[in-house]
């Protein structure tokens, strides 16, 4: 039954032979276990969902190179989160979301952050502008001092990027 | 899991998200919009997806949401690419090829295919990555540890030498003889010249039959052709963001645009002159050119048009509607 080219097979190996090295170098990168364990687990499943493991020949190299990016990843949900705790402190209690939906939008606000990171700064702007205040094209392209064409132009590839990485999002 | 939608279709169905929410959307534009979304499955799953992201973005009250994007810190460039490459299950290159490298032996000519990357450590614990389409000759002598790269490009991180007394690192293109000072740097040769970036260290250039030598410091590049060098530029090391299977462009012009994605497809891809000279800036990927394709269209006011069932591909302008 376990073939070599078996992929469930070759992810049991890898998982089996290099967990706890993974646990340890994240520990020694967070200076706690829990989050490394919590980490290590995001590590295992991003392979997992990623590619065909036969082609990975320094398993440990490969390995650090997609912890790296769940471990910037996670910096930056801790900073996202603390924003967050510090724009819903300024509002009055009577609109506060519930604790579900708190974290449904913190859960959004991070998808959303990974997916326009890489856009440039304009572009975002521009995007955030139009989609989340519902500002009309005419008045972002007043305001960024670029031509109406421009700002839709924005607004489309950052909706492209996002549709391009909605698989990321939480369902 | 999604079966995967053609980038293309993602890119009309952004482009309907822009034209359907503008202030001066018409019944004209909402019947073509109609048209579209029936006209084929991918079109109508598409836009599902399009839909369930604005939903989503719906639940998001706005004060709050902004207050906080802009609140949390944005990343370093570096940072941040290496983000996006999780997000667009792009894996870098350094951790395919290590075996090949020792079943070839050192003294060995490497090539990469088109679209392929390798990385691999040399004998003195050098680390190398090959880029795109590069032929490299490796020849590490008693007298010095040299690398010819006739073609190509390739990103060099030197180890101080084993061997005592260290023998000096040589990189021959037809352009020039650069010697690694304690250094990481790029190499290309494309377009018969030599492109040099440094990132760490420094590198001496020398040229063929001219006594005098440049020395090339961190955060500098030039170019190198035809026994003249450049005066340098800075350079950062995004520019070897492609390590991380990525393009960056920063205010690039499309011509060069594309003529860097060609470099990573079969596909013969050119740039319509009329659209040379517009400057694009984004993340592309290099794994997956035809969504790099999409995202410029989306970025830009280009098309892409096939000839030769899809052999042939120019960017040309679109007319731009509405």
């Amino acid at each position: 039954m376990a073939v070599e080219q078996d992929p469930t097979a070759q992810f049991s190996a890898l998982y089996g032979e290099h967990h706890a090295w993974l646990a340890g170098w994240l520990r020694r990168k967070l200076g706690n276990a829990a989050d490394a364990a919590d980490l290590a687990h995001d590590t295992f499943v991003r392979v997992m969902a990623g590619r065909d493991l036969t082609s990975v020949i320094e398993p440990r190299a490969f390995l650090t190179t997609v912890a790296k990016g769940v471990l910037v990843n996670w910096y930056k949900r801790q900073a996202l989160e603390r924003a967050w705790l510090e724009a819903l402190a300024q509002l009055p209690e009577a609109q506060m979301p519930s604790p579900e939906q708190r974290y449904v939008m913190l859960e959004t606000l991070h998808a959303l952050d990974a997916m326009l990171d890489a856009l440039p700064p304009l572009v975002k702007r521009a995007f955030l502008l139009a989609q989340l205040e519902g500002r009309k094209y005419e008045a972002i392209a007043a305001e960024l001092r670029v031509s109406l064409i421009t700002v839709k132009r924005y607004i489309k590839q950052a909706y492209l990027q996002c549709l391009l990485l909605a698989d990321d999002l939480p369902a | 899991m999604n079966a995967p939608i053609d980038p293309q279709v993602l890119a009309q169905a952004a482009d309907w998200l822009v034209r359907l929410q503008d202030s001066k959307v018409s019944a004209q534009d909402r019947h073509a919009f109609e048209q579209w979304r029936n006209a084929a499955p991918e079109h109508a799953r598409a836009w599902l997806r399009a839909e369930h992201l604005l939903q989503r973005l719906d639940e998001l009250p706005a004060a709050l949401a902004i207050s906080t994007l802009e609140r949390a810190p944005t990343l370093s460039r570096r940072a941040a690419l290496g983000r996006i490459a999780l997000a667009l299950g792009v894996m870098p290159a350094g951790w395919l090829g290590w075996r090949a490298a020792q079943r070839q032996g050192w003294l060995a000519d490497q090539h990469t295919a088109v679209g392929e990357h390798r990385a691999l450590q040399l004998a003195d614990g050098s680390r190398l990555t090959l880029n795109t389409s590069t032929r490299l000759d490796i020849d590490f002598s008693a007298s010095a540890r040299r690398l010819t790269l006739p073609h190509g490009e390739i990103l060099l991180e030197t180890a101080p030498d084993r061997i005592q007394p260290a023998r000096p690192f040589l990189v021959h293109t037809p352009d020039a003889v650069l010697r690694a000072m304690g250094t990481r740097f790029m190499v290309r040769r494309r377009h018969g010249r030599t492109h040099l970036a440094v990132f760490d260290g420094a590198v001496a250039i020398a040229l063929p039959r001219q006594p005098a030598q440049m020395i090339l410091v961190a955060g500098q590049q030039t170019l190198i052709h035809a026994g003249q060098i450049a005066a340098p530029s800075p350079a950062d090391d995004t520019l070897a963001a492609w390590t991380r299977g990525l393009l960056l462009a920063d205010a690039m012009r499309l011509d060069q645009l594309v003529d860097e994605l060609g470099r990573y497809t079969s596909v013969y891809l050119q740039c319509d002159p009329a659209v040379a000279a517009l400057r694009i800036s984004g993340v592309f990927p290099l794994n997956d050119v035809p969504r790099a394709l999409a995202m410029l269209m989306a970025a830009s006011p280009v098309d892409v048009a096939q000839r030769f069932g899809g052999y042939w591909q120019t960017v040309i302008p679109r007319a731009e509607h509405g």
